[in-house]
């Protein structure tokens, strides 16, 4: 034993705790259960708000036994630790009911039926009786609908503050505030704003944190099935390259696997029209925006960020709205195909573009207030009809009873929007849509193929790397940057305002791990982002298996330009897969008055 | 004189219940437990760790019911037993209160009362239910008889105080526990809202309070003490740039008659906070003020490197944008007297003058119009005017500091950013009595002030009318007196000479002679302050009061502004009422001040450490050259990692009265 260690006495065994190390850690590591809700140690947080990880401790020159939080108090020299004593367990039983009391039981409508940390807790500790609830106390708090992504159903809110820290501390965006006293109190956005009307970006962390159903996406899976079950309307479906590795798991399937067949099958079974790829368009998107860059790098603009990633977007127009001017004009693949999908498309197949409704499945929140972007309709029209989010789209296939562990594979077959290179099938993971880019960009700078294809210096997982690329040719040097998270991404903001970032192409992911870990995938209970590594391998065996490893060599997308848009950013690109963005940051002002209307203490003056 | 009944008391339970009183060995003075106010008798107080009954017809359901509805009221919320149990206990309560069937048998109350008193996350919620559970395990009988008479109680006069050992411990009683909950929360101008209640120098206070709060701070029995101040400062500073908290005269609800002015004399700290808080009861006010700009001694007396002239006068301004006025360069005594403001149709009078004359040492051969004689506020006077640039100082050779509170401190570190070679230091007892804040010395010495302890002026020495050095003696600690007490005495044959170029006598100050005659009708002190009644600070004269440094000595800026709120509330009562009324709340903490009922002496349970942040400081050897302020304000992320120290320390006291319990200012 060192003077950095204690010894302890938990359940009856002697352990050691490093100096300061929680009784819930040690427990932890000694394999011991412990349970927990408010706590989520992936990502640091541990409120002690729930009480629900109470033990029994008996310290050294007390007399009598206490209860104390495990998950924030520490193991002290001498300590003796009990964690499944008659009145530990009471206790813990109690504070769920407790926990109950003022929490929204209409488990069956809920989103988390089944999938629920607080329904787990409940049966873990044993609950048998619930004596306390009354839907009056739920009342005070509110529901905001506003967002056209999320939905905020505070009646389900315990209290963990995980949405705060997730928001806070591990997206930095800090747009949440704690609203409200006693059972009132619950989680809102700064100032009295609305979601929508707020610093919030929509990226949906704070959803894959929510141990309740207080989160989630807006669901429109019944929108779908308005689509699918109208014989005048043409569904045309699309699904992101990270759905096809964050799928599979939801009906038991191995992490990462690659369900993109039996996406395809289950997508046939529930009737859809046309299925397309959104890999598809991301292939466009890098001839695109390669051209872009290529054009800018002339004029000396630099840097150039990329566009792909709705939350990005909404983080830049917020709160870097003088960096507008930098990003890329090139809109998502998401919308790409969409708009491609009521141009190009209908054209080819003689089919009316009125009859037709793209339906995305994204592993993304964004993508939903991205789609109704007014900059992203023309004349009405929408690109996109509806957005799904993987968690919405597991939901679709359970209420068609459609399983996919049983589902055939199937495959692409539409011949103009479906093919897609394995640059395009990386763009779901942090460094895909650059490594993507610097394919393409080699090959217009040198007239012919990068030699090496896959670029490790590229594919880190860091929040924040940077490369030095020698692209030759023309364009020379490119100083790139990679940033995914959005703590990275404002550190990097920050740097290119102060003037001292030196780089000419930045890519930014907003969500920790890109799109793989985007806030529309499914949930995991009790832990944050587990499976990113393994869905990233998924995605770069994907482009290792394809036959074509560049963009600009996707036949279809070859074909797309020769027989419709005639080249990358040319006028009708320009004019069909360009976008540009506003300033939409928020007045963030109170008065004096506003600010002592709404304090509530006991001393007031005024 | 009051006798307990019955009652519980840290686990100690008294029961006279049968007749056989005898005094309590627990409170053996019951003085203050007598009247509320004159009048009207306390008939049963209830607190953190139990509750005494004088009053054997208290209906004890009923009080126990004030305490949880007062916790459910102030409950955060946020921990499960807290933010339920008073709910649910408070309900069934209730029920049993008005005579009714409670949703909750007195198992279950029991039940969920030591739920909350053993698992709650902090003081409100565990020390709440104590009485509660004290009465449901000895005094059952008398809540079981209650319930079975099946009739409502009977009204109960009374009042419930939520308080915590930071908020006590505050001349200004902010609820600090709350302001830095609102940062937890994400919300500073919430945060910097509960401090502007009180006063509104925020960002002043948060560079330059000497923290009584944080010395009463629990968490110094775990690591160290919340860092409240540089909280404070941190939700200040949102008081400026493009997200600034807005002032405007819509806060005033409503505006008295024109006539109605009251004049401020000294725009100081005490006369800045009790002009803010008249112009927001609706009064007209002009503050006097002699110098050419608003502040006092926190302009003047604090150096700019702690305190930049941009951030007080930020501060100054709210005087303004609510309405007030300054008439500057109007010194009493020589541009006006209390009677010329009355004839000028003032209704009443604040007398905040302030300290500004430097106490001489006493020493041989001083002589305080000597070249190079100075008083601290003297030399920090001039120390201003170099920063303003109306009138410069250049300092060379060795400067000489006598005095150990925190204007000498100013004085040291101003005279190295002015040009001296060598400053010192000389302080007649040790760096544990030093009243000066413990990190201004360490910063001072960082910045290479040499102080010497234990030594003592003997004799100035004098050349062609200069200051040229001076003799001074060692000093030694005598032995512990009868009160704890440890003097000091000089040590025979330890006189030795030092030179130096300027001497600055930073021992004390008092009020300007001159500046009331006898003919303004103002008592003073034997001491030279102006008398001023504790309660509510008025003067000998009818219409004045007076409060600040000028009433206490040279004291600190949060006294001051204390003293400006209490007056700003006995003027409104005076103009109002022509009486000053009695507040209750002041009464509540002088009961449990005498009674030292507000325990703060051990933490229960095992705390993990986490040291405070600490502001980001400048290298001191490029600060000793500037007076640019050299600390700068914590990160959002430090904010709120301090902020989580808090281990929120609220109790709840309450008192049931024979009568209603006159509304005062609350």
């Amino acid at each position: 034993m060192t003077d950095q260690t204690v010894t302890a006495t938990l359940d009856g065994r002697t352990v050691t705790a490093e100096a300061q190390e929680t009784i819930l850690a040690c427990a932890r590591r000694h394999g011991v259960p412990i349970p927990t809700l408010c706590e989520l140690n992936d990502i640091d947080h541990a409120p002690a708000t729930c009480r629900v990880c109470m033990v029994e401790i008996e310290s050294p020159g007390r007399d009598s036994a206490q209860l104390v939080a495990s998950c924030n108090t520490p193991v002290q020299e001498g300590m003796t630790i009990r964690t499944r004593t008659r009145r530990v367990r009471e206790a813990q039983r109690l504070q769920v009911e407790l926990l109950l009391a003022d929490h929204n039981q209409d488990c069956a409508t809920c989103v988390r039926h089944g999938n629920c940390e607080l329904q787990d807790i409940a049966q873990y500790v044993g609950l048998h009786t619930n004596r306390f609830f009354d839907r009056t106390r739920t009342l005070g708090r509110g529901i905001d609908t506003s967002s056209p992504a999320m939905i905020r159903d505070m009646t389900k809110c315990i209290r963990c503050q995980r949405c705060v820290t997730i928001c806070r501390n591990g997206q930095t965006v800090d747009a949440l505030v704690v609203t409200g006293t006693g059972i009132d109190s619950a989680v809102g956005l700064h100032h009295g704003l609305s979601q929508k009307d707020s610093t919030c970006v929509t990226c949906g962390q704070c959803v894959m944190v929510c141990p309740t159903g207080a989160l989630g996406e807006r669901d429109e899976t019944d929108t779908v099935l308005d689509f699918l079950f109208d014989s005048e309307i043409v569904t045309v479906f699309q699904f992101a390259p990270a759905v096809r590795v964050g799928f599979g798991e939801e009906f038991g399937l191995p992490p990462g696997t690659n369900v993109e067949g039996r996406i395809i099958g289950a997508l046939r079974r529930l009737g859809a029209d046309i299925v397309l790829d959104t890999n598809f368009a991301a292939d466009v998107v890098v001839m695109e925006e390669s051209a872009e860059l290529l054009g800018r790098l002339a004029g000396k603009r630099r840097p150039t960020f990329t566009s792909c990633c709705p939350a990005w977007i909404n983080f830049a127009e917020r709160h870097y709205p003088d960096l507008l001017p930098m990003l890329s004009s090139t809109k998502s693949p998401q919308q790409c195909l969409g708009k491609i999908a009521k141009t190009y498309l209908p054209e080819r197949m003689g089919i009316d573009p009125a009859r037709i409704r793209v339906i995305s499945i994204m592993p993304c929140t964004a993508k939903k207030d991205e789609r109704v972007r007014p900059q992203l309709a023309e004349n009405g029209v929408s690109e996109i009809d509806v957005v799904l989010t993987t968690r919405e789209f597991a939901r679709l296939l359970k209420r068609q009873g459609i399983d996919l562990r049983s589902q055939e594979p199937s495959v692409f077959d539409n011949p103009y929007m479906s093919a897609y290179s394995g640059a395009g099938a990386i763009f779901g993971t942090t460094g895909g849509v650059m490594e993507a880019a610097v394919r393409t960009m080699y090959q217009i700078a040198n007239g012919r193929e990068l030699p090496q294809i896959e670029l490790s210096q590229l594919r880190g997982f860091d929040g924040a790397r940077t490369a030095t690329i020698e692209v030759g040719g023309t364009i020379g040097t490119v100083k790139v940057a990679m940033c995914h998270g959005l703590r990275p991404t404002r550190d990097l903001c920050e740097a290119v305002r102060a003037g001292t970032a030196d780089f000419d192409f930045i890519e930014i992911m907003a969500c920790p791990g890109g799109c793989v870990d985007g806030g529309g995938n499914l949930r995991s209970k009790k832990a944050y982002l587990p499976y990113a590594l393994k869905r990233r391998e998924s995605l770069f065996a994907i482009d290792r298996s394809t036959a074509v490893r560049q963009s600009h060599n996707n036949p279809q997308v070859q074909a797309l330009y020769r027989d419709f848009l005639e080249r990358p950013y040319s006028e009708k690109a320009h004019h069909l897969l360009h976008t540009y963005y506003t300033d939409r940051s928020v007045e963030m002002s109170l008065t004096v008055k506003q600010v002592w209307e709404d304090i509530t203490m006991s001393t007031m003056v005024y | 004189m009051a006798t307990i009944v019955y009652g519980i008391w840290d686990g100690s339970v008294i029961d006279h219940r049968n007749g056989n009183g005898e005094a309590s060995s627990l409170f053996p003075s019951l003085a203050g437990f007598g009247e509320f106010n004159p009048g009207n008798p306390i008939r049963a107080f209830f607190g953190d760790r139990g509750f005494l009954i004088f009053d054997r017809t208290v209906s004890l359901i009923d009080a126990l019911r004030r305490q949880l509805a007062k916790a459910e009221e102030q409950s955060c919320g946020k921990c499960t037993p807290c933010r339920m149990g008073t709910a649910l206990i408070g309900v069934s309560l209730t029920a049993m209160a008005r005579g009714e069937a409670a949703p909750l048998d007195l198992d279950s109350i029991v039940m969920l009362g030591r739920q909350m008193a053993e698992t709650s996350l902090c003081g409100l919620g565990r020390t709440t239910p104590i009485a509660l559970l004290a009465a449901l395990t000895h005094f059952r009988d008398e809540i079981e008889r209650e319930i079975a008479s099946g009739v409502p109680c009977p009204t109960q006069y009374g009042m419930d105080y939520m308080t915590a050992p930071c908020i006590e411990a505050c001349p200004s009683k902010i609820n600090v526990p709350r302001y830095i909950d609102y940062i937890r929360d994400g919300k500073p101008e919430h945060s910097l809202g509960v401090i502007l209640q009180k006063y509104p120098m925020a960002a002043t206070c948060g560079r330059v309070c000497v923290r009584f709060c944080e010395m009463a701070c629990r968490r110094n029995l775990v690591d160290e003490a919340v860092g409240i101040k540089i909280l404070k400062r941190y939700v200040a500073d949102h008081q400026k740039g493009p997200n600034a908290l807005r002032f405007s005269r819509d806060l005033i609800a409503s505006f008295h008659p024109t006539e109605m002015r009251v004049a401020v004399v000294g725009g100081g700290p005490a006369g800045i906070s009790c002009a803010y808080h008249l112009l927001l009861h609706g009064y007209h006010v002009d503050i006097l003020e002699a110098m050419a700009e608003p502040g006092g001694m926190a302009a003047i007396g604090i150096p700019s490197y702690r305190l930049p002239k941009d951030v007080l006068r930020s501060e100054t301004d709210i005087i303004l944008a609510l309405g007030g006025r300054f008439l500057f360069n109007q010194a009493m005594g020589r541009d006006f007297t209390i009677d010329s403001l009355f004839e000028r149709g003032y209704c009443s009078v604040f007398l905040s003058l302030g300290c500004q004359q430097g106490t001489p040492m006493g020493v041989a051969d001083e002589d305080s119009s000597a070249l190079g004689y100075e008083t601290g506020i003297g030399f920090l006077l001039k120390v201003h005017d170099h920063i303003a640039g109306t009138r410069l100082t250049r300092l060379c050779g060795d400067v000489v500091v006598v005095g150990g509170g925190n204007v000498a401190m100013d004085c040291v570190r101003s005279a190295l950013r002015m040009g001296a070679e060598r400053v010192h230091l000389l302080y007649r007892r040790t760096r544990e009595d030093m009243p000066a804040d413990h990190e201004e010395i360490e910063a001072a010495e960082a910045e290479g002030v040499i102080v010497h302890f234990l030594t003592n002026p003997a004799r100035i020495i004098h050349e062609n009318g200069r200051v040229v050095g001076l003799d001074v003696v060692s000093m030694r600690q005598t032995e512990t007196d009868a009160r704890g007490r440890r003097n000091v005495e000089s040590v025979p044959g330890s006189e030795r000479r030092m030179e130096c170029s300027v001497l600055i006598s930073a021992i004390g100050q008092q009020v300007r002679k001159g500046v009331l005659s006898p003919s303004d009708g103002i008592a003073m002190t034997p001491w030279g302050c102006i008398e001023a009644a504790p309660v509510d600070l008025a003067t000998s004269r009818p219409g004045v009061f007076a409060g600040g440094d000028c009433v206490s000595g040279p004291s600190t800026l949060i006294h001051a502004m204390a003293a400006g709120l209490k007056a700003a509330r006995s003027i409104d009562d005076y103009l109002q009422l022509g009486q000053t009324r009695f507040f209750p709340r002041s009464r509540m903490r002088q009961i449990l001040n005498e009674h030292k009922l507000l325990a703060a002496d051990c933490v229960e349970l095992p705390v993990r450490l986490e040291y405070r942040v600490h502001h980001p400081e400048l290298d001191p050897e490029v600060r000793r050259t500037m007076f640019e302020e050299v600390e700068t304000t914590i990160s959002d992320e430090d904010a709120y990692r301090e902020a989580k120290r808090c281990m929120r320390c609220y109790r709840i006291y309450s008192v049931i009265t024979e009568q209603p319990i006159p509304e005062g200012a609350a």
